[in-house]
């Protein structure tokens, strides 16, 4: 309870102690309700329902870790979740990477010294002569 | 002179103007494509039609002879009908690539079709393909977007003497080719570039490398050679992108050599981007101070007889400025601005300039060249002289430098000196010829200058001007040919061995100097020196000097300083900075200024100014930019009994793409001298014969 307000976000735990429907938990602990079934408050349409995600106890909340077919499915790109119907991947599509900013795997754009310390060639460059 | 009357306003135009130039001189632009005021009229493009009163149809104006009492209307529903037709149908077959065309921003086609053409197409059809053409290292072409305005062949026929170009097939099936695919061979094919009214001819080196709206664009003077060609250098950053030429009516027209439009990839080549001092036999880099400091010492503990300076092909007037003052406080004559071991620079100043300027040879009207190859040393100045010669029918007659083609009709009347003085005696017919004509000029090459008896050669021949009338009222015939940038500076400087026994650079070279000072001269032969000889160069490019010197202190290219030429005529010309030096290099004389400092014998000049107001002081006739002082006639007592070299005259000039250490340095050149080469060895070795 106290962890869950340290995050600010008491709305959103009382939306989901007593409106959240728990659809499922993915590997990395990650929670994902919907509005339950409430007569006249829910729409027909499953593209009008409310999705969202509880990250874990503890963990900075980080997008980006939410796996692709959950995404997904919050997004409302899929009516059901990867539980129901598993997300179909074809076998030229790489696995999903987290955000890596601030990790030694980030992107450093070419010729940064932060990079592989030499940059491409560039306007105003000459060849010294070496004896 | 007849009057015609454009859009209401009388004109009033010289015989043999054309109905476009009269619209001009009214103040109307019509858009053109296929006209040029400096080659022949074609009248293919149809872009410059105009309304001409009791004519039933419109006329094309570029091909119209104004005529008294023409009405002319250029601003009419029927015009603006005929420009909008004229571009659809040019469209139809050009592609829609602006955005990645070269020629994109400074197209006229684009320019042209913004403000007359239509503005949509109604053509559906697929555009007609065409095949793209080979022409060398220098131009590239995208045959596509070619419209038929045949300027390049024109210009190639008319003004480069080479018929290299032409069109086969007609109407939509036209195309531009070469008759045997090879690159061209003049040396002047980079100005179709500039000609191409669209982008179906570009340059091979910049094609894709800039858009030319990012460009900052610098003036400046060529200096590839004596000619001073004024041109443009665009760059980039701190990167020259390309060079293209400016207008000066009395210098190139507006026309540039290739070597002055393309050497430029050399700038980024081979720079000496910091100073260089040889410690246990190798040369190594170090800081400014070190390097001042160890030239300042060798300077010092050197007597100064035995100390020379020679400069080089590139150096600019302020540095030779420099180099003069320095020179007169360490207090040695040995100074020489002459590395090919021309003679020229003593007497009077009539005897080293272009005393007829180029603009003067579209007045001359017989010719004699001695040991000179004008094609190779001056390519644009050569263009004039073939102008000339398809105005006039008029007799050029060759001393020496035989066998090459100046793209003009050339006698060849001997090899060497005898024949000169067989011709002042008056035995051979050429004489005649030459004292038929009213403004006969004299040019007399470095071939012909820089041997023992350059002197004697030079007297010879001024007396030969003096002799068939080539100094009259308002005429001096004689003229000089030079073909470093910076010699005529050098010897108004009086950087020559004075009478006080200096030694020149064949005596400095033989041994006469314990320190040679070498600004930015690379066109010598080192390896006959001694080893003990301490070198110090000053230069931008670690060319055929660099690898034997002791000090190296870098300089600044002619792109990367202000600086001072003055070209063969005596026009001294100013080129502006439009790059900054590489690395540490500087511009050359603050690199003096500080070495005199470091000698202990401070040059007072601090600013550019003051080292231009002592330019103007030395030499007062450098003090105004653009402004030719004629130099008076007067020839100078004859050097004596020399006796004389029966060496035939040869031109200096043997590889015309790698006569200075900027060109040898430049990737695109290599590729021309390569491909020339080639040629030759095919022609050795060939099977007709």
């Amino acid at each position: 309870m106290l962890k869950w307000l340290s995050f600010n976000a008491l709305g959103t735990w009382l939306t989901t102690r007593f409106r959240g429907e728990l659809v499922g938990q993915d590997e990395l602990g990650n929670r994902y309700y919907r509005n339950k079934a409430v007569k006249g408050l829910n729409a027909a349409d499953w593209r009008a329902e409310r999705r969202w995600v509880v990250y874990p106890d503890g963990v900075e909340p980080e997008p980006t870790l939410v796996p692709p077919g959950w995404s997904g499915w919050l997004h409302k790109r899929f009516e059901h979740p990867p539980t129901v119907a598993p997300l179909q991947v074809k076998p030229w599509e790489k696995p999903a990477l987290p955000n890596l900013t601030g990790t030694p795997y980030a992107y450093v754009p070419p010729g940064s010294e932060r990079g592989r310390g030499q940059r491409d060639r560039a306007t105003g460059d000459y060849e010294a002569w070496t004896p | 002179m007849p009057k015609l009357t454009v859009d209401g306003v009388e004109v009033e135009v010289p015989v043999g103007s054309t109905v476009l130039q009269a619209c001009e001189a009214a103040g109307r632009e019509i858009p053109i494509f296929c006209f040029h005021p400096r080659l022949n009229i074609a009248g293919s493009c149809r872009m410059c039609l105009v309304e001409m009163e009791k004519s039933p149809k419109p006329v094309a104006s570029c091909a119209m002879p104004a005529a008294d009492g023409m009405v002319i209307k250029t601003d009419t529903p029927l015009v603006h009908k005929a420009r909008r037709g004229v571009l659809e149908f040019l469209l139809i077959n050009h592609p829609l690539d602006c955005p990645i065309c070269d020629q994109g921003g400074e197209c006229d086609l684009q320019d042209i079709t913004l403000f007359y053409g239509p503005d949509q197409s109604r053509y559906t059809e697929n555009k007609r393909p065409v095949v793209d053409k080979y022409l060398g290292p220098l131009v590239s072409t995208h045959m596509t977007r070619c419209i038929h305005c045949t300027r390049c062949i024109r210009f190639l026929d008319e003004v480069a003497g080479v018929e290299e170009l032409g069109a086969v097939q007609r109407g939509e099936h036209m195309e531009i080719t070469n008759w045997i695919e090879a690159s061209l061979t003049s040396e002047l094919q980079g100005n179709i570039i500039d000609l191409c009214p669209v982008g179906a001819l570009n340059s091979k080196p910049y094609e894709y490398k800039a858009r030319t709206w990012e460009l900052r664009k610098t003036e400046s003077i060529d200096v590839s050679d004596a000619v001073g060609s004024n041109i443009r250098v665009d760059a980039r950053g701190n990167e020259v992108m390309r060079i293209v030429p400016r207008l000066h009516e009395g210098i190139n027209e507006e026309w540039l050599s290739d070597k002055g439009r393309f050497l430029y990839d050399g700038l980024k080549k081979r720079r000496l981007d910091r100073p260089m001092v040889r410690r246990d036999g190798q040369l190594q880099p170090a800081d400014w101070r070190i390097a001042l400091d160890a030239a300042a010492a060798r300077l010092k503990g050197t007597a100064p007889e035995r100390i020379g300076f020679v400069i080089g092909d590139l150096v600019d007037a302020e540095t030779m400025v420099l180099v003069r003052e320095l020179a007169a406080r360490i207090g040695t004559p040995n100074v020489d601005c002459r590395q090919d071991g021309s003679r020229l620079g003593y007497g009077p100043r009539a005897s080293w300039l272009f005393n007829s300027t180029i603009e003067g040879i579209e007045r001359a009207d017989a010719f004699l060249l001695v040991g000179t190859n004008p094609r190779h040393e001056a390519a644009v100045l050569n263009a004039r002289i073939r102008k000339r010669s398809r105005q006039i029918p008029m007799p050029v007659g060759r001393i020496g430098a035989a066998g090459i083609d100046l793209t003009y009709e050339v006698q060849d009347l001997g090899a060497g000196v005898q024949t000169l003085s067989d011709l002042l005696a008056g035995g051979i017919g050429f004489a005649k010829e030459l004292r038929a004509a009213q403004n006969p000029m004299v040019i007399l090459g470095s071939g012909a200058t820089a041997r023992a008896d350059g002197l004697a050669v030079l007297d010879l021949a001024m007396r030969v001007a003096d002799e068939f009338g080539a100094i009259s009222e308002g005429w001096n015939g004689f003229n000089v040919l030079h073909h470093a940038a910076s010699r005529v500076a050098g010897l108004d400087l009086g950087l020559v061995p004075g009478q006080g026994g200096g030694l020149d650079v064949a005596g400095m070279l033989a041994g006469g100097v314990d320190v040679l000072f070498l600004i930015g001269a690379d066109e010598l032969d080192l390896s006959g020196l001694s080893p003990d000889v301490h070198v110090i160069y000053q230069g931008h490019h670690g060319d055929r000097s660099a690898p034997r010197a002791d000090v190296i202190l870098p300089g600044a290219a002619w792109t990367e300083k202000h600086g001072t030429y003055v070209n063969t005529e005596g026009r001294p010309q100013r080129a502006k900075l439009a790059v900054m030096p590489p690395g540490e290099a500087r511009e050359d004389w603050k690199i003096l200024r500080a070495l005199s400092d470091v000698l202990g014998v401070t040059v007072k000049l601090d600013t550019l100014g003051a080292v231009r107001a002592r330019l103007a002081e030395l030499a007062p006739f450098l003090a105004t930019p653009d402004v030719i002082v004629p130099a008076a006639w007067e020839r100078a007592a004859g050097p004596g009994d020399l006796g004389f070299d029966r060496a035939p005259f040869v031109s200096p000039i043997t590889e015309y793409y790698q006569t200075n250490a900027i060109a040898r340095a430049s990737g695109v050149m290599a590729e021309c001298t390569k491909l020339r080469l080639a040629e030759h060895s095919i022609k050795a070795t060939g099977t007709h014969g």
